[in-house]
């Protein structure tokens, strides 16, 4: 449901899954290689990462100038694929997204030209600065794995992830995501702004040229998407499901709108990918405790300001017990 | 009381019914049983001290006047609760105190205005009752407990009503406090109320705390600990319920039933007869020896009412006619009692400083006579003839007439019946006397083997039994000739005993009697005696058979060649027909003849026991109470143990302890592995720190506090857990391992029970 769908994507059959340790180190060598444009953070490329192997999107949401954009591209350069990038705006179209029916004059037929959102990394940049219809359309996208043009479905590449920013300040001058479309999101992060050396760091980098051209890829989409099945065949046995549903009942019996279904699906889906990275067959609480602040906050509505959804998905994991 | 109790808050009804729905809206239920838990606690405190006083108006008289005060007063309280404020309850409460009391004073003939001038004796009673006086020693006793009643009701139930708990104890407590003081309260009853009061508090707190059940744990040990603090410590040295006696190492005789405390005297079952010699006297009459007089009759024992005062040269004579009789007493042992034919007047020789006067004008030794004390004393003895009690008439002075007519409140009517049937062709109270008298001495054979009949002694004995002995002839006598409204009391002494020369006489144990004295107006106190006389024959016996087995104490000099016979009649059996035992000499009244012999003698009660205190001093009754009691003490400290030990996390810990130390492989390797992984929580819980609900396992063990115990095989045995319960399962080698591994690790940790494994 959130995520793109296996059936649907283009390659036919089941790939053969990577074996787990493989896996493992295919999710290192991207954060490293990643790493080597983006300074610190490590914990938010990983999460970036994760999400892409859990089928997944995630939305970056900072300030401007942090780097969000730049770690999407940094991600998508590091694996061998079809990167895309759509720049929100006020008078963005949806056929600006999903493409249009061009008339071809020499064959006198109608051609699809694919939008931007053809691609196997996406970056949907500054996503709150549209007008909703045209992020009904990315979140269409999102959903089905598809996207229909003129009564037409087409299918999406597979692997399909998307990274949409969005800026936290000038509220006035943004659409806000629908909370139901928010909810699409396997995962919400910050960035933040670096620390002091770490900034520092950033400014050598970038002086000169920037090492984001030099960035070369470190794996491809054959082996993301064989990564993928390697997760999905993680093991998630009945204590840590129930723990992952205790903790969505936490969050909807302490806030005003809790985790709904597709979060806690969407949870234990990041937690898989987590095991993955850690070379392990099997989902562990920790996985899920890792997992939690990130997918379950941003649906999690509270009336107090300063007691947000983060706050009550603390409170969750401090008092849920767990086995 | 529920109701009643939702009714009465400072808020009013509206108020309370909006709180209640709030209550109920959020769920916080639990506080209502709590609620009625108080309340039943309050209701009990008051029931036990209401049902001390039940037991006193029981005896003289009020039984509904006292519910209907009771009920009136928790009625009021519950009206008067959502009324009017604590002050004013607190005022009413006093005012109807001393209304009770003045009501008492006025009744007991003190005028109000008199007890208000004589404040400080006031106080001195009030405070000798709390010494332990019973209630029912006070002459007005019934008026008292109805004047007591109603204000700590009152008060103590409006409290409650009204939530305050704690303070709702204090009125209530207090009175059954005063009664524990006075002695009349038993230890069951005690109990009880202690119970209720604990209840009534603690579940008052968890009422207005909004506590759990679980708490309940905390309350029970309060329990507990209270009942067993109320069973073994005594605050009354002379508590009504420690049975003791006053002839010494003479459990269960005659004697020690006839006089089991200076004020009282039981009623029991079976007895013994003691052939020691107790004293020897010298007189020219034979007669009985009086040592006690009581004149309250509870159903199962006697009691004197009225105070003692010293003696203070002579005492007021009979009104009629009497002949004085001059006896010298000497003891031969200790005793409590001061024996002396009945009616002493002059006490003389050293003894006097230590003579009270009882209320009925019997004497009583102040300290206990010791061997070889004697004394003189002279008594005026009273023998009308028939013919002149006859013509006595029934003009009875008030005061004999207010304390000698009682009977226990619950006398049947078939008891009544019974004696107008026995007393029907009696056409004076002295006719009536013989008439009774007779009846009991034929229809009723003479036994110490009997069966204490529970319920009143005398209307049992006289509807039911078929023998019995002297207590229950003359307690039976006495009741019925008030049942017929002739005054008479119980007397209790000695007969006459064996005499050894002339005008001597050695009294033995084995003597101790029981009869009855019959008021006649301008003669005063006569004696009758509804005993049998196959009494004298039975008493014989035991002592040839004590001289058989070579008992010692049994004789003085010279008192083994005399030939036993006892004169079990009472002087005044002059004229007719009480066959069996002649009356040795009548009344010839000594005076003081025997010279060398000034001193009078002593009366009732022979030494007092240990801690002199009294009652129902029963033996297999007594055997019966404390069996019961010391269950009721076990249970209460096995209760309070285990809920000690619950709170305290005792049964826990010995659980984990064991849960710790033993594990057997389930053949589920994962299950196994799992409880490995348990056992190892618990160690590290003893040695580190335990697991929080919320904290992982992973990050428990890799805690800075775990990881300080740097030892491999708990990250092993975690990695197992983990892979057990959230992966794939392990092997049973692996299960295996993770056993050992934690055997391992609980004998080395666990010192002292590691090296006994090893």
């Amino acid at each position: 449901m959130t995520d793109a769908d296996a059936t649907t994507a283009t390659t036919v059959g089941t790939p053969e899954p990577l074996p787990i340790d493989d896996a493992a180190d295919v999710c290192a060598d991207v954060t490293a290689n990643v790493g080597r444009v983006i300074v610190g953070n490590g914990e938010t490329v990983e999460h970036v990462v994760t999400t892409i192997l859990a089928r997944g999107h995630v939305l970056l949401e900072d300030v401007p100038g942090v780097g969000k954009t730049m770690l999407a591209r940094s991600i998508a350069r590091s694996i061998d694929c079809e990167f895309s990038r759509v720049q929100f705006t006020p008078d963005l179209l949806p056929s600006d997204v999903t493409g249009v029916n061009v008339f071809n004059r020499k064959s006198r037929e109608f051609e699809f030209q694919p939008g931007p959102v053809f691609g196997n990394v996406v970056l949907a940049d500054e996503i709150n600065r549209a007008p909703p219809k045209s992020q009904a359309a990315m979140l269409e996208a999102m959903e089905e794995g598809q996207v229909t043009v003129d009564g037409e479905s087409r299918p999406l590449p597979e692997p399909f992830a998307v990274i949409a920013t969005q800026n936290a300040v000038e509220p006035e001058r943004t659409y806000e995501l629908p909370f139901a479309e928010v909810d699409r999101f396997t995962k919400k992060l910050e960035l933040g702004y670096p620390e002091p050396e770490e900034e520092s760091e950033v400014l050598a980098r970038t002086v000169g040229h920037h090492p984001i051209e030099r960035l070369e890829a470190v794996t491809d989409l054959e082996t993301i998407v064989r990564a993928r099945e390697t997760v999905a065949a993680v093991t998630v046995n009945e204590p840590v499901r129930e723990y992952a549903t205790r903790l969505s009942n936490y969050t909807r019996e302490h806030a005003r709108i809790g985790a709904s279904p597709r979060g806690t699906i969407a949870l234990l889906r990041a937690a898989a990918a987590r095991a993955t990275l850690d070379g392990r067959e099997y989902v562990v609480p920790d996985d899920v405790r890792r997992e939690a602040p990130v997918v379950l906050a941003h649906r999690v509505r509270t009336d107090d300001h300063r007691h947000g959804g983060a706050d009550v998905v603390a409170d969750a994991l401090d008092h849920v017990p767990v086995e | 009381m529920s109701l009643a109790g939702d009714r009465g808050t400072d808020a009013g009804a509206g108020g309370r019914l909006r709180a209640v729905g709030r209550r109920v809206g959020s769920a916080q239920l639990p506080a209502e049983p709590f609620r009625l838990g108080a309340l039943a606690g309050v209701l009990a405190l008051t029931g036990a001290y209401v049902s001390v006083l039940y037991g006193v108006v029981a005896v003289v008289g009020g039984r509904g006047a006292l519910l209907a005060l009771v009920a009136v007063s928790l009625l009021s309280a519950t009206v008067f609760a959502r009324a009017i404020a604590p002050r004013t309850a607190t005022a009413l409460a006093a005012a109807v105190a001393a209304v009770g009391f003045a009501h008492y004073l006025a009744s007991a003939g003190t005028g109000v205005g008199a007890a208000v001038a004589t404040a400080d004796e006031l106080l001195a009673d009030s405070v000798a009752l709390a010494m332990g006086l019973p209630v029912l020693r006070m002459i007005d006793a019934g008026t008292w407990a109805l004047g007591f009643a109603p204000a700590p009701a009152f008060l103590s139930w409006y409290l409650a009503v009204r939530r305050r708990y704690a303070l709702s104890v204090l009125p209530a407590g207090g009175a059954l406090f005063f009664l524990v003081l006075t002695g009349d309260a038993g230890i069951p009853i005690t109990l009880a109320g202690v119970g209720g009061a604990v209840g009534a508090v603690g579940l008052g707190e968890l009422e207005r705390r909004e506590g759990t059940v679980g708490q309940l744990d905390a309350l029970t040990v309060l329990f507990s600990v209270a009942l067993v603090l109320s069973m073994t410590v005594t605050l009354v040295p002379a508590g009504a319920a420690s049975p003791t006696f006053l002839v010494e190492g003479d459990e269960g005789s005659l004697e020690s039933t006839l006089d089991t405390a200076p004020e009282r005297s039981g009623i029991t079952g079976s007895v013994d007869l003691s052939p020691e010699v107790r004293f020897t006297v010298t007189s020219e009459e034979r007669s009985y020896w009086r040592t006690g007089v009581y004149d309250r009759f509870t159903g199962d024992e006697w009691i004197r009412t009225g105070d003692d005062r010293p003696y203070e040269g002579g005492i007021e004579p009979p009104p009629g006619e009497y002949d004085r009789v001059a006896q010298t007493v000497r003891m031969a042992g200790g005793a409590g009692v001061m024996p002396a034919a009945a009616q002493p007047i002059a006490v003389e020789g050293e003894a006097t400083e230590n003579t009270l006067v009882t209320s009925h004008g019997g004497i009583t030794p102040e300290e206990p006579m010791i061997e070889n004390d004697t004394y003189n004393v002279e008594s005026a003895v009273v023998d009308p003839s028939g013919g002149a009690l006859r013509e006595a008439g029934t003009e009875y002075p008030e005061d004999v007439e207010r304390r000698h007519l009682q009977t226990p409140e619950s006398l049947s009517t078939e008891f009544e019946a019974y004696t107008a049937e026995v007393t029907a062709d009696a056409e004076n109270p002295y006719e009536t006397a013989e008439a009774i008298e007779r009846y009991l001495r034929t229809s009723k054979s003479y036994s110490l083997e009997v069966d204490r009949p529970s319920g009143n002694v005398a209307e049992e004995f006289l509807l039911e039994m078929d023998e019995g002995y002297c207590v229950y002839f003359a307690t039976t006598m006495v009741q019925m000739l008030r049942a017929e409204d002739v005054p008479a009391r119980y007397a209790v002494g000695y007969t006459s005993g064996q005499e050894v020369d002339d005008g001597e006489y050695v009294v033995r144990g084995l003597d101790a009697h029981a009869w009855v004295e019959v008021y006649f107006p301008g003669h005063g106190w006569v004696e009758f005696e509804p005993t049998p006389g196959d009494r004298d024959d039975v008493h014989a016996e035991r002592l040839e058979e004590a001289r058989d087995d070579g008992q010692e104490d049994v004789d003085v000099a010279g008192s083994e060649e005399v030939p036993i016979e006892e004169g079990s009649e009472p002087e005044n059996e002059t004229d007719e027909e009480l066959t069996e035992t002649e009356p040795p000499a009548e009344e010839t009244p000594l005076e003081n003849e025997t010279g060398e012999a000034g001193e009078i003698d002593p009366e009732e009660e022979i030494a007092p026991g240990p801690n002199g205190a009294p009652t129902e001093g029963v033996e297999e009754g007594l055997a019966d109470r404390l069996t019961a009691e010391a269950a009721i003490l076990a249970l209460a400290i096995v209760v309070g143990a285990v809920a000690g030990a619950r709170h305290g996390g005792v049964v826990d810990r010995a659980g984990r302890a064991r849960t710790l130390r033993w594990q057997r492989s389930t053949g589920e390797p994962a299950r196994d592995v799992e409880r490995a992984y348990r056992r190892l929580e618990l160690l590290l819980e003893t040695d580190v720190r335990g697991r929080a609900r919320s904290e992982s396992v992973r990050a428990y063990l890799s805690s800075p506090a775990v990881e300080s115990v740097g030892d491999d095989r708990i990250d092993r045995l975690g990695a197992l857990y983990e892979r057990a319960i959230h992966g794939d399962g392990v092997e049973p080698a692996e299960a295996v391992e993770a056993i050992e591994l934690v055997d391992e690790l609980v004998a080395e940790r666990t010192r002292i029970v590691g090296r006994l494994r090893r």
